[in-house]
């Protein structure tokens, strides 16, 4: 069993309801592959640096679990399959720094007011 | 009474008041690795206001002669870097 980050973003003109079923289908996935979820960060709305498929923004999901090598395969034939990604990204780590939040989501609510 | 000769002892600090054209240039550039050492920050794809600090305007990677950052430390710069880039942060 190793330690891995994974982070997906979504497209932009996804609703609520689109985005907490990819959040939840992929906690789905490495729980049924014998995986166990440490954290889930959610980023928000954020600004890309570059254009990515003609997309402006995304909405960025984090993922900090434990896994085997099967999960792996698993999470990343799907999300290539998966229409409402853009990109994702997995990164093996030997101990995972779960206390540090480098990136906060912004409470969009707030910024309207 | 004892005179001092200090002024032939100390070392030349800048290159231009050497004595002679074949005396060492003492005034080296030198400068510790701001990323190696106790207190220093991680190097991180997420940690992107860190990783700003070592691109250029045209978001080139620094060289590491210029910000005298560790031959280890630059290795692990160069593949933060490219993770932060695929993600959109930089």
């Amino acid at each position: 069993m190793n330690f891995y980050e994974h982070t997906l973003i979504a497209k932009q003109d996804l609703s609520t309801p689109e985005l907490e079923n990819i959040e939840k289908k992929y906690t789905d996935i490495i729980t049924k592959t014998a995986g166990k979820v440490i954290k889930v960060e959610k980023w928000g709305l954020m600004n890309f640096a570059k254009k990515i498929k003609a997309y402006n923004k995304g909405f960025y999901i984090h993922y900090k679990f434990e896994a085997e090598n099967k999960t792996l395969e698993e999470i990343k034939r799907k999300s290539v399959i998966d229409n409402s990604l853009l990109r994702h990204l997995t990164v093996k780590y030997k101990k995972l720094d779960v206390e540090t939040e480098y990136i906060k989501e912004k409470d969009i609510n707030e910024k309207k007011k | 009474m004892k005179r001092k000769n200090n002024k032939f002892n100390k070392r030349p600090q800048n290159p231009l008041n050497k004595l002679s054209l074949f005396q060492k240039n003492d005034s080296r550039f030198s400068k510790k690795c701001p990323l190696s050492g106790k207190d220093a920050p991680t190097v991180d794809y997420k940690n992107i206001k860190l990783l700003k600090r070592y691109i250029s305007d045209t978001d080139k990677i620094m060289p590491s002669r210029i910000t005298s950052v560790s031959q280890n430390k630059q290795r692990k710069l160069t593949s933060e870097i490219k993770k932060a880039k695929i993600l959109g942060f930089i």
